[in-house]
């Protein structure tokens, strides 16, 4: 399971507070969600939850951060030439979860206080290193950079609300982005 | 405050001044209520919830602090992109509002944003007869490379300065744009 290695490890309690809460995102949205009914659908005492997450938004990071891992799973890529494919089939699962991606995608964009915004930075750059060792730092960090852009919740947010695209189009241009910026290292790989 | 002046506005103004010292999180509708000379009420009336105030803020915030310059050519884009990113930079608070805003699950049905008519238009006049596709999934990728939420991105997760920004812009136009390119781009 890709990322699976850096989650923290849950209770059972925990589990159905983030569950409870990523359903009544989808339900009515992330704000008209009381704490109450949280803990109502989850079967738990609201203090219970107030003693894992004592505000609002340790909760909805934890959710948001519990919902890429879980319902937004990626398959772990082999190669740096694989994550095209792999953000192609996660612009799929975010048009199958819209209000979901909504979250993790607004999370990802709030600066230090916020989710992750590069979560797979690292991984990326393991492989453009191992795979395209001729290639200079600097260039591999701004690849890595535009692909951990593309490899997001935002990109299908943007192409959906802003150009007004259709999932399979989205899923489409988001992977032809990704190609276009290995354009450049197709033939440099180390044999 | 009396005078029918646009109080959604004036709410709005109050929160810019406020995230130059807090986040977004920190100003509470209290403390808005209290910079706009208006009760918490009004405040409620007109933003029921905080995704529809962060929603309203940042597409206020993208008109007021951040206007898009005009372009045409991708020359001209490109030193749009360059001066949104410096603006950004200068007030970081209002960016990542701005960014967060834009990945909101919209409240309403938002007018088409400026930049994106812009976008198709350079393309269009670049490479007429560009076939559907490519004309739509370079339009997107620019739209997206050219948004706050790219500055923030790249702030946040690879701790890069505005100048840094667009040098990352600069490569992962220069492939998305090479079929639509007739002159060179970031020359």
């Amino acid at each position: 399971m890709p990322e699976a290695d850096l989650a923290p490890e849950l209770s059972s309690t925990q589990t159905a507070i983030l569950t409870a809460y990523s359903e009544l995102i989808e339900e009515v949205g992330t704000d008209d969600v009381s704490f109450r009914l949280i803990a109502v659908r989850a079967g738990v005492g609201e203090r219970t939850i107030f003693r894992y997450y004592p505000a609002r938004v340790d909760l909805l990071l934890a959710t948001s951060a519990w919902i890429e891992r879980t319902i937004f799973t990626r398959q772990e890529s082999e190669s740096i030439f694989d994550v095209p494919l792999a953000i192609r089939e996660a612009m799929e699962a975010y048009d199958r979860r819209p209000e979901l991606a909504h979250v993790v995608a607004e999370t990802a964009l709030r600066g230090v206080n916020g989710a992750e915004p590069a979560p797979r930075r690292d991984r990326f750059d393991t492989m453009v290193r191992g795979e395209v060792p001729a290639l200079a730092e600097h260039e591999r960090r701004l690849l890595v950079a535009a692909l951990c852009h593309l490899d997001s919740a935002a990109t299908w947010v943007t192409m959906r609300r802003e150009l007004g695209m259709a999932g399979r189009d989205i899923a489409d241009a988001a992977m032809w982005a990704a190609e276009a910026q290995l354009d450049p290292i197709r033939d440099r790989a180390a044999g | 405050m009396d005078k029918p002046v646009d109080t959604e506005a004036a709410i709005l103004g109050s929160a810019v001044a406020l995230l130059r010292e807090h986040t977004f999180e920190d100003i509470s509708y209290l403390d808005l209520a209290e910079a706009t000379a208006v009760s918490e009420r009004t405040i409620y009336r007109r933003f029921p919830t905080r995704s529809h105030l962060l929603e309203a803020l940042a597409s206020w915030i993208e008109a007021e602090q951040f206007p898009l310059p005009q372009f045409r050519t991708p020359e001209e884009f490109r030193e749009a992109v360059r001066a949104r990113f410096r603006a950004y930079e200068t007030a970081p608070g209002c960016a990542f509002v701005a960014a967060r805003g834009a990945a909101l699950s919209p409240t309403t049905q938002a007018p088409a944003v400026p930049i994106t008519s812009a976008i198709f238009a350079m393309l269009d006049d670049a490479a007429p007869t560009l076939n559907g596709r490519d004309r739509q999934r370079i339009a997107a990728a620019a739209r997206y490379f050219a948004s706050p939420m790219f500055w923030a991105r790249m702030r946040t997760g690879f701790d890069m300065s505005a100048d840094e920004t667009l040098e990352a812009f600069d490569r992962a136009m220069l492939p998305i744009l090479a079929p639509a390119r007739k002159t060179s781009w970031a020359a």
